[in-house]
């Protein structure tokens, strides 16, 4: 299972990439594999503002619908429209063209709670 | 708690327990990794090994083997078994061919589909019984009171009283001086190649290859004594279940999957089985049959499989009033499934030509471009070649801020996401 350095993860297996007051947010290779061809997207909206571990956007195979939750607090800034054509992106490069949006981090703080690769790929052992 | 109502309810509470490893788990982690595997009915069984699609697509142009060890399998022997499977199912039993099976109910004395089963003839007192895996431990409990007198049943008679007694066992349990039996379905055009590469003789090759659908033979597959049956639950037209020794089904599991190879046989998941049962209309049990709604085998499609005319049947009395009752009936759904369409769930409103609500998905689908939706619907509405609305619940916490519904009643009036159109209750590929 693929964990990327210099990411962050939380238990939900959510992946954040922090450069300087944004986080840009997917889900991760564990996530994607669990739930298998992904079919549909439902992204947020651009300007929504999330607390930390709220539902963010809505990722569903053709077996079930799984909420993706914000692992950060932070404000929509963009969203990765080429999910809404194709979804399977998620299951081909979660890390790089399977990116979900952007985040304005509002609390830097949340970002303390995250694990690094090392501490997530220690946790993937734990499942 | 377990027991029979004044009503005639047969309730039984199971006990919570761990999963188990299916029979073939040393072969599925050989096939497939750890986080595919889940608890279901009990067992821990494969999702998928490469992808539901591909083991969906090579069912219906080559085969697809599936481990169905988990399913029941009771034994039911001894001069009475014809007449008590006569008197606790719906089909007709006595006059079953030997080497022939034939698909029925169990109901309890309200009518309540107590589980879906399939009935094979292997002598004229021996039937074996396949019933559904998370079912199993009911039915048991439910046939062997039945034999014990601990549950009684109104049968018209002056004793009241069943007075069958046939023996019942455990066909997967036992030691191995007993005919034990488990599972295994291949299931797609590619079958009948790929098994005559197992048979021992010319003559089973041929055999099986001339079985008629619903009939079996005994023989022996890669050297392990087999009972071939033309069943299945997919939808195929060639497909067959293979029932050998717990011990022996690995191997036969592996000599398959090596014949097949070549013939681009794949093992198959309990995704690919779903979405397979879907697209051809087949009743998954506690969704389209039984459940919360209460299904019935009328309602489910499958009326001829309750035998009106016999002399008794338990549940008759219930059933003789569904059958001229029932005012919704499974319908199959076709709907787009095409790049940026949402796939329909379970629960999601299904409704009519003016927008009002005539009942809900029960299962759905994807295969390729089209979803398939199960769904439990007015009658009126379910004739072949209507075009139905779908309306998505809610699915998410900001869905539900927007206004969308968590729960859609009979007759609410809502515009639809999305357009299908009612096919043919059941496919053959």
């Amino acid at each position: 299972m693929a964990v990327v350095e210099g990411l962050l993860y939380t238990k939900d297996h959510e992946w954040a990439k922090v450069a300087g007051d944004t986080a840009t947010v997917g889900i991760t290779d564990y996530a994607q594999e669990q739930l298998g061809e992904l079919v549909f997207v439902e992204l947020p909206a651009t300007g929504k503002e999330f607390g930390v571990h709220k539902e963010l956007a809505v990722v569903e195979s053709s077996k079930a619908a799984s909420d993706v939750y914000s692992p950060v607090a932070g404000e929509v800034t963009e969203v990765n429209t080429e999910l809404e054509t194709k979804p399977e992106l998620i299951n081909e490069d979660c890390y790089r063209t399977g990116w979900i949006c952007k985040l304005a981090i509002t609390d830097k703080k949340s970002l303390d709670a995250l694990m690094d690769s090392k501490q997530y790929e220690e946790y993937l052992e734990t499942l | 708690m377990q027991g029979s109502t004044s009503t005639g309810e047969f309730v039984f509470e199971a006990v919570e327990a761990d999963p188990v490893s299916s029979v073939l788990y040393d072969e599925h982690v050989k096939l497939t990794s750890k986080s595919r595997i889940a608890a279901f009915a009990g067992y821990l069984m494969p999702l998928w090994y490469s992808s539901i699609a591909e083991e969906h697509r090579a069912v219906r142009e080559r085969a697809g083997l599936f481990d169905c060890t988990h399913m029941g399998v009771l034994e039911v022997s001894g001069d009475e078994a014809a007449g008590f499977l006569d008197a606790v199912t719906t089909n007709e039993v006595g006059g079953l061919k030997v080497g022939r099976a034939r698909y029925s109910y169990i109901l309890d004395a309200a009518g309540n589909v107590l589980d879906d089963i399939i009935i094979y003839r292997r002598g004229e007192d021996n039937f074996m019984v396949v019933v559904n895996a998370a079912n199993e431990p009911k039915i048991q409990s439910y046939l062997r009171g039945l034999l014990a007198g601990r549950i009684v049943i109104e049968t018209g008679r002056a004793d009241r009283k069943l007075g069958l007694h046939p023996t019942i066992r455990d066909m997967r349990a036992g030691d191995r001086s007993a005919d034990r039996r488990v599972d295994i379905a291949l299931q797609g055009p590619a079958t009948i190649d790929t098994l005559a590469k197992l048979a021992d003789d010319a003559s089973l090759a041929e055999c099986v290859a001339g079985l008629k659908s619903f009939a079996f033979v005994e023989g022996r597959l890669a050297g392990i004594d087999s009972l071939i049956c033309r069943t299945g639950y997919t939808g195929a037209k060639i497909g067959v279940e293979l029932f050998v020794d717990p011990e022996h089904a690995a191997t036969l599991w592996n000599r398959i999957l090596e014949a097949g190879k070549p013939l681009g046989v794949l093992p198959c998941g309990l995704g690919a089985r779903d979405s397979l049962r879907i697209e051809a209309g087949l009743p998954l049990y506690g969704h389209e049959l039984g459940g919360k709604l209460r299904i019935s085998p009328f309602a489910a499609g499958y009326g001829w499989a309750v035998k009106l005319g016999k002399e008794f049947f338990i549940g008759k009395a219930a059933m003789a009033r569904v059958a001229t009752t029932y005012d919704m009936e499974v319908a199959r759904l076709e709907l787009p499934a095409t790049r940026g369409v949402r796939p329909v769930r379970p629960h999601d409103a299904v409704l009519g030509e003016d927008g009002r609500c005539v009942g809900w998905v029960l299962s759905a689908a994807k295969v390729q471009e089209q979803q398939y939706a199960l769904a439990y619907v007015d009658r009126a509405a379910a004739g072949a070649g209507k075009v139905l609305g779908v309306y998505y619940l809610a699915r998410s916490a900001s869905q539900v801020e927007q206004g969308r519904k968590q729960a859609v009643e009979k007759g609410q009036k809502l515009a639809a996401d999305l357009a299908g159109t009612v096919v043919s209750r059941f496919a053959k590929y």
